[in-house]
């Protein structure tokens, strides 16, 4: 077995690995608005896919930049879309009511 | 990508810059894809954040085995292909075909899972945010917010699936006609791009429909 085949089962194998863990940790009981952390795996598994079977460090340079530009407008995207709702604070208003 | 003394398109200096731009355009391509998704996954994060009760509800009324399953299968899926790209790139045409085709194969089982198995029982449970929508009373809204969510990631995810079967089968076929060799064979390299990129996709939606929700 050469050293790229080898290379392609032990990320399959640490691909799995990470799947168990989130599968597992998916039963701990997290408090609801920290479950998100769950994606910590998958983050990884994601990394893995990109570094291995893409792999993103073979090709020319620009394709390197296409990916890390990817990462950062997601990252823009994300980040602002998700500032409203981590930072709003909704306060109580005695008498008031939703219609 | 030694394709330095194959024929090459005018526009290019040489094979291997044509390769190279090929491969590039493909990650263009999938950087694009990167905003589509995230969205997604932005609606996601917005609708939780405003119905967590209700949208967890929802969560749990999905088919974790079902999901599970077919994560293993697009994780197979696209470690298959890419031993394929080994394959051909040491010269083995016979093997590559022999990977896209079992590659090809988990794809449609995974089709068979989500949308024959998995979303027929979701339809039949009356999960899809209708008028006869199962979920009622105070967490029905944040349920059903959940299953619009569900509905379209995966139905995306599917679409993108097909198209990625499309290429694969076409990749069979170019395949079986002797059209790549060790030398050339920058197509297998940009569809095999794509196939995991949409197995990327499948692991980012995995715990955001089928394990975040499922909380105490």
């Amino acid at each position: 077995m050469t050293l790229r085949f080898r290379r392609l089962w032990l990320t399959l194998a640490l691909l799995l690995l990470l799947l168990a863990i989130e599968f597992g940790t998916s039963f701990f009981p997290l408090d609801r608005a920290a479950r998100p952390l769950l994606l910590i795996p998958a983050v990884l598994m994601v990394g893995a896919v990109g570094t291995m079977f893409m792999e993103v460090g073979r090709g020319p340079e620009i394709v390197r930049l296409f990916a890390v530009a990817g990462l950062l407008w997601l990252t823009i995207l994300l980040g602002l879309g998700s500032l409203d709702p981590m930072t709003r604070t909704d306060y109580y208003v005695q008498g008031a009511s939703v219609k | 990508m030694s394709e330095t003394y194959l024929p090459h398109g005018f526009q290019y200096s040489s094979a291997r810059h044509q390769a190279e731009s090929a491969i590039s355009g493909m990650w263009l391509f999938l950087a694009t894809e990167v905003l589509f998704f995230g969205a997604l996954v932005l609606t996601w994060i917005y609708s939780r954040h405003w119905n967590q009760a209700g949208f967890d509800a929802g969560a749990r009324q999905t088919n974790l085995t079902i999901g599970t399953i077919n994560t293993v299968i697009l994780l197979a899926s696209s470690f298959i292909y890419s031993a394929g790209v080994a394959f051909i790139e040491a010269g083995n045409a016979r093997r590559l075909v022999q990977c896209c085709a079992a590659a090809w194969l988990l794809g449609v089982v995974f089709l068979i899972l989500k949308f024959g198995v998995e979303w027929r029982d979701d339809f039949a449970k009356h999960l899809f945010p209708g008028a006869a929508f199962a979920i009622q009373g105070p967490l029905g809204g944040g349920a059903r917010i959940f299953f619009e969510f569900y509905f379209l990631g995966t139905a995306l995810h599917g679409l993108h699936m097909v198209g990625g079967l499309v290429l694969v089968g076409w990749i069979i076929w170019r395949t079986r006609h002797a059209e790549f060799s060790s030398t050339f064979y920058t197509p297998v390299i940009v569809v095999g791009l794509y196939w995991s990129f949409v197995d990327i996709v499948w692991i980012v939606l995995y715990p955001l429909i089928y394990l975040v929700g499922r909380g105490p």
